[in-house]
């Protein structure tokens, strides 16, 4: 506990070694036992690390409670209106400072702990891009319900056969990216809905990115916002735009420099 | 989630993630125990990775079956994830958690 309420109170002098970050919408129920859960394990760790949730126009009390936490290295991005999912983890991937930058979900679908194994594969240089994979050999899913597994098997179909990625799952949230890759992918990112994670995927790939897959644990959790029927039908559109952008050269662009705040003492190894 | 019970302590220990797959049958569990008039129970809560917030609620419903009967609802030794989840929900201020040194934990 003394790591985490050192962690909740004094305010990080420098640019943190990890950042995670939380996309959220309408999360008023779900949010803060997945704050909690996140905070405790990665103030656990020794590495310096900031927290980010990064709000989809939320209607309900979602950042009322967060700002109400009062968690000092925690910063709430809000947003007018709801732009989507992938609108939301752009916003925070490019405002993260870590040198490693975690994007979860907001239900803890995938346990936080899970995040020790992305790191391993990550740490120097092995890997630009880790995927936390439900469906790779070892992965250990609880409730998956009977939709979402034909749709993840029709989904990992297309992405094999259609756009060349030898990824066992793209859509698992939680993702581990090196700064430099989470600042130039989200930056020539185009996609704003569920569909994001693919065309950052693919986008990784074309850039010449090395990817790692690495197999997590995951429990469905009740109540997920996802309308499974919908997104299905996103999807489709949404191939045709990342192949669209991907022939217009826009995945080739240069993007701007990242600013980096100045380094510290407070920082410490990975 | 894992639940066993040691029954001459009222003593229920629950493992892993306790979280909305789990709480029908935790549910299902407790309400005979309180039915039969059991209802000073002790949750032990070391083995427990997280914790979300319908579980919290199905907990906070217990204690109050359990106080409206005379009893009351403890949680024991709650590991370190679910300590920061009970302060973050200020739910450590209604619940009477003893630590694993034996102490009340400082509401």
């Amino acid at each position: 506990m003394e790591n985490y309420r050192r962690w909740a109170s004094e305010p990080l002098t420098g640019p943190p070694v990890v950042s995670v970050v939380i996309p959220a919408y309408n999360e008023e129920w779900r949010i803060v036992p997945t704050i909690g859960a996140i905070a405790s394990h990665m103030s656990s760790r020794r590495d310096t690390w900031e927290l980010i949730v990064a709000d989809d126009g939320s209607t309900d009390t979602t950042c009322e409670l967060i700002r109400e936490l009062g968690l000092v290295n925690l910063r709430l991005l809000e947003a007018e209106e709801n732009g989507g999912k992938g609108s939301a983890v752009r916003r925070g991937m490019l405002a993260a400072r870590g040198d490693y930058v975690l994007f979860a979900d907001a239900d803890q679908s995938t346990p936080i702990e899970q995040f020790d194994l992305l790191l391993e594969q990550i740490v120097g240089g092995a890997a630009d891009v880790v995927v936390g994979s439900r469906s790779a050999e070892g992965a250990d899913v609880a409730h998956k319900s009977p939709v979402r597994k034909i749709f993840s098997a029709g989904l990992n179909t297309i992405v094999r056969r259609g756009f060349g990625l030898d990824l066992s799952d793209t859509q698992c949230g939680f993702k581990l990216f090196t700064a430099d890759a989470a600042h130039r992918l989200f930056h020539l990112q185009q996609i704003d809905g569920f569909s994001f994670d693919l065309e950052i995927l693919y986008i990784a790939q074309r850039l010449g990115m090395k990817i790692a897959e690495v197999p997590v644990g995951w429990v469905d959790a009740p109540g997920s916002t996802v309308d499974a029927g919908k997104v299905a039908l996103r999807f489709f559109t949404d191939f045709a735009r990342i192949r669209i952008a991907d022939a217009r050269g826009i995945y080739r662009r240069t993007v701007p420099a990242r600013a980096r705040d100045s380094a510290t003492g407070a920082r410490t190894a990975a | 989630m894992e639940i066993t019970i040691a029954e001459l302590q009222a003593t229920i220990a629950v493992a892993g993630r306790f979280d909305a797959n789990e709480t029908e049958a935790f549910d299902s569990f407790v309400s005979d125990l309180v039915d039969a008039n059991q209802c000073s129970l002790a949750i032990e809560l070391s083995q427990v990775n997280f914790i979300d917030s319908t579980a919290l609620a199905s907990l906070v419903t217990l204690m109050k079956r359990c106080r409206e009967r005379g009893g009351d609802l403890v949680l024991v030794d709650p590991s370190e994830p679910l300590r920061v989840i009970l302060e973050l929900t200020a739910l450590d201020q209604a619940f009477t958690v003893i630590l694993g040194d034996g102490n009340s934990a400082a509401a």
